[in-house]
């Protein structure tokens, strides 16, 4: 057969470029188009009224040229929002800053419930990586409606936080109240409870998730000052830069609370020592804490190690006198209490 | 009731549960299982097993350790295939002589004699009973020898720590190290490494080992393997190293496929498959000397049967296809000859040809008819003397007369590489295909199984062909 194999590799290559630039994900032609058909006003007018919402909460005043700023549509079109907010009732202009009437701040507060119940139930029932949480929230909360955001949060059992620690409004609007302070602003040789891990913006949400810091650990500041900031929680030491520690909320915890000490994670357990089980980390979601539960990782269990492994991961646990291999991340998400070697 | 009292209870229970917060399942299940261990405290004697289990840990130590373990690992899996390969090769020419070479004329004579016209003759005969004994006598043998081993090694529960060893080399793709269980199943046949995968209780990582299986070689492939390398690949270098080369060549292609198994489980569980639950668990078992006849049996029965038996329900109307489109004309030539035709372009970019592409068309119930189909239509398109007939199958015992055919059919070592890659990388069985469906009850994960090797196959036989022909 007369063909030349260079135009047929050649033609190969183009079509292979073409697909990729089709298909590419997030960028590629194909999702250009299909982002193209979302019903644009309603996602523009529920992003506006989250903004004002979250900005309402801590008194900022919002300007138009705020919003412009912050929101990623075009001018014109959030000014056309705007408009129709204030036609429909759900904004007023109290001199150059926009508020949200109480049909505005009801509506918010549902897209807030929405989002978050989402990323409870991505954390709960999917594999997704925690980074990809709130990007799939930030879609999937214009497209659900009352009826199926109250399924979903049923089926979740009526979850009161998501993932973040951030509290899930209910559907009358009733939304726990959190304090805390930003664990930048934890004194030295104080204790505290993490309560909340910003998941804005990514890229300091990747160096936290980068850290295996756990939500709901508490821990104990040793030092503290403008470069950096040093704390021990369930056994280890984490250092962080104060901006990073800022997107970390932490419940202050006074002497009477403090109910559990010398915890660490499994993850940290030496050969030939003996363990008790304090409980699961809250970090445990869905699948994999209901078949650690089941396994017998509960509380009170004695735990040691049974062997370990050519390649250092994962390692057998012997536990109620099976042996249970686990990998690295799923044991530091296990507390113990060390035994004393005496025991 | 009435419904403002309902309203009450509900608005109560919404209340309460606010009240008691996101911790009261975990609680609940917490304290079930912290009174359970009370009363298994309580109320149950151990027995003093404490010399079993030093023995146990010992073994243990010497399977899991870091000079022994792979290598042992290694040893034990070669033995096995070694075993099966070698093995299988007496009662599969057993079984042959008989089926093929005994009963089969014996049968086409009761034919003729009845007074069964040529057509019926032919087409229960060559076609159907050819092909579903051809499957039983290639078949059964290395599957009732390697499943048995492999069941054994089971019961004794070393397999269990092969997962544990591997589990950090597969967790890098995003699988599960009991993987390498179901892909060595996979090297016996890839049906039942997809009825294997069970054992992997975690949705995501359970649909990677499915879908990659195929990328296993498994015995129905390993002798068009061993035939081709030792035709073509053997014949390129001096006679001392020609088995040497071709064992080499064998060797590397299912190490390349093992290769792809990592790419496409990579690959998967970051796109396809990111989205399903994955966990990981694994537990080690005591060891326990196996009950050995009672093994073979169940293995027998429920590995080896269930995958014969439904080989053989997809091979009977393959065994007649192939007759048809042979025995069939449209104008002045066969079915099999228009297709052969039609194909032939395509092939011949691929490095293929036209009678290849037909023969895994038509042979998609199992691997093991594909060099006996591709013979018979090479001679039937060529005209050379060989063979019993159009559409029976055939193969010769002669090594070099084998090659005469497939070199009057047009092939070159390019061919021959090419058929080695794409009979590593095409769609799976039809017993596997079907297997998987039943699996995971899901036409997607069906046709994504389906459709991802052969498309890879063209792929690389695509760019191999090219850059050959630029090159040589």
């Amino acid at each position: 057969m007369n063909y030349n194999p260079i135009t047929a590799l050649v033609l190969f290559f183009g079509i292979s470029l073409l697909l990729f630039f089709v298909f590419r994900p997030k960028k590629g032609v194909f999702f250009f188009f299909k982002n193209l058909y979302r019903q644009k006003d309603k996602t523009i007018i529920e992003d506006i009224l989250k903004f004002l919402y979250h900005n309402q909460e801590s008194n900022n005043s919002i300007t138009t040229n705020a919003l412009t700023n912050a929101l990623h549509f075009s001018n014109t079109l959030i000014i056309e929002s705007l408009n129709k907010m204030i036609d429909r009732d759900l904004i007023f202009l109290e001199k150059d800053s926009y508020k949200l009437t109480p049909k505005g701040s009801e509506y918010a507060l549902q897209i807030i419930r929405a989002h978050r119940l989402w990323e409870k139930y991505l954390s709960e029932k999917t594999g997704l990586k925690k980074t990809e949480w709130h990007e799939r929230a930030e879609q999937k909360e214009h497209e659900l409606n009352t009826s199926e955001i109250n399924k979903l949060s049923s089926l979740l059992g009526n979850p009161i936080y998501d993932p973040h620690g951030d509290p899930i409004p209910t559907s009358k609007g009733k939304i726990a109240l959190k304090k805390g302070i930003p664990l930048s602003s934890l004194k030295e040789n104080t204790m505290g409870r993490i309560i909340h891990i910003e998941d804005e913006p990514k890229i300091i949400y990747k160096q936290i998730l980068a850290e295996n810091i756990h939500l709901y650990s508490t821990i104990k500041v040793i030092e503290n000052n403008t470069t950096r900031i040093v704390f021990h929680a369930e056994g280890e030491q984490f250092i962080l830069a104060p901006i990073v520690a800022g997107n970390i909320t932490v419940s202050v915890l006074h002497k009477e609370e403090i109910h559990e000490e010398n915890i660490a994670r499994l993850s940290s357990l030496q050969l030939h020592k003996k363990a008790i089980i304090v409980g699961l980390s809250k970090e445990c979601r869905g699948e994999n804490r209901r078949r650690l539960l089941d396994l017998g990782f509960v509380k009170g269990a004695k735990i040691e190690i049974d062997l370990l492994n050519p390649l250092g991961d994962p390692k057998a646990y012997l536990i109620k006198g099976t042996a249970i291999a686990l990998r690295k991340d799923q044991a530091a998400k296990i507390l113990i209490k060390k035994c004393d070697d005496g025991k | 009731m009435n419904t403002k009292n309902i309203e009450n209870i509900i608005a109560l229970a919404e209340d309460l549960r606010w009240q008691i917060g996101d911790d009261f399942h975990d609680n609940l299940a917490e304290s079930i299982y912290t009174d359970a261990a009370k009363i298994v405290e309580d109320s149950v004697t151990k027995d003093n097993q404490k010399s079993k289990f030093r023995l146990d840990a010992k073994i243990d130590k010497i399977v899991t350790s870091r000079i022994w373990g792979f290598p042992i690992m290694l040893l034990i899996l070669s033995v096995v295939l070694w075993l099966t390969i070698v093995g299988a090769n007496y009662p599969s020419s057993m079984l042959s002589a008989l089926l093929l070479d005994t009963v089969h004329p014996f049968l086409k004579n009761l034919g003729t004699n009845i007074g069964f016209p040529w057509w019926l003759n032919g087409f229960l005969f060559d076609g159907v009973y050819l092909a579903v004994a051809w499957v039983i006598a290639v078949m059964l043998p290395p599957m009732a020898i390697f499943f048995p081993l492999f069941t054994l090694l089971e019961d004794f529960g070393y397999l269990p720590r092969v997962a544990f060893n591997m589990d950090s080399l597969f967790k890098k793709s995003g699988a599960h190290g009991k993987q390498a269980l179901t892909m060595s199943m996979g090297f016996g046949c890839n049906a039942a490494g997809v009825v294997a995968t069970r054992i992997i209780d975690s949705p995501r990582e359970r649909l990677i080992a499915i879908i990659t299986n195929n990328f296993s070689l498994c015995n129905g492939r390993w002798p068009t393997q061993i035939l081709l390398a030792t035709l073509f690949i053997g014949a390129v270098v001096p006679q001392s190293l020609s088995s040497f080369a071709s064992l080499t060549a064998v060797i590397g292609i299912a190490v390349l496929g093992i290769f792809f198994m990592f790419f496409f489980s990579w690959g998967l569980s970051k796109t396809l498959l990111k989205g399903e639950i994955s966990t990981f668990n694994l537990e080690l078992p005591p060891y326990r000397p196996p009950v050995f006849w009672k093994t073979i049996y169940t293995s027998l029965i429920d590995r080896t049967l269930i995958v014969l038996w439904r080989a053989i329900v997809f091979a009977a109307p393959a065994g007649a296809v192939i007759w048809l489109i042979s025995n069939i004309s449209i104008g002045n030539e066969s079915i099999a000859a228009w297709s052969i035709h039609a194909l032939d372009g395509f092939g011949f970019l691929l490095g293929l040809n036209g009678v290849i592409l037909v023969a895994y068309i038509v042979a998609i119930p199992a691997n093991e008819i594909v060099i006996p189909t591709i013979l018979m239509l090479t001679v039937m398109v060529t005209g050379i003397h060989a063979g019993a007939g159009d559409g029976v199958l055939f193969e010769l015992n002669s090594v070099t007369a084998t090659a005469d055919i497939l070199k009057a059919g047009g092939w070159t070592l390019l061919t021959a590489v090419n058929v080695m890659l794409f009979s590593l990388l095409h769609n799976p069985c039809s017993t596997t295909i079907y297997t998987i469906y039943k699996e995971t009850n899901s036409l997607k994960w069906t046709l994504v199984a389906t459709i991802l090797p052969i498309i890879t196959g063209f792929i690389v036989t695509f760019l191999i062909a090219q850059i050959w022909r630029i090159l040589v």
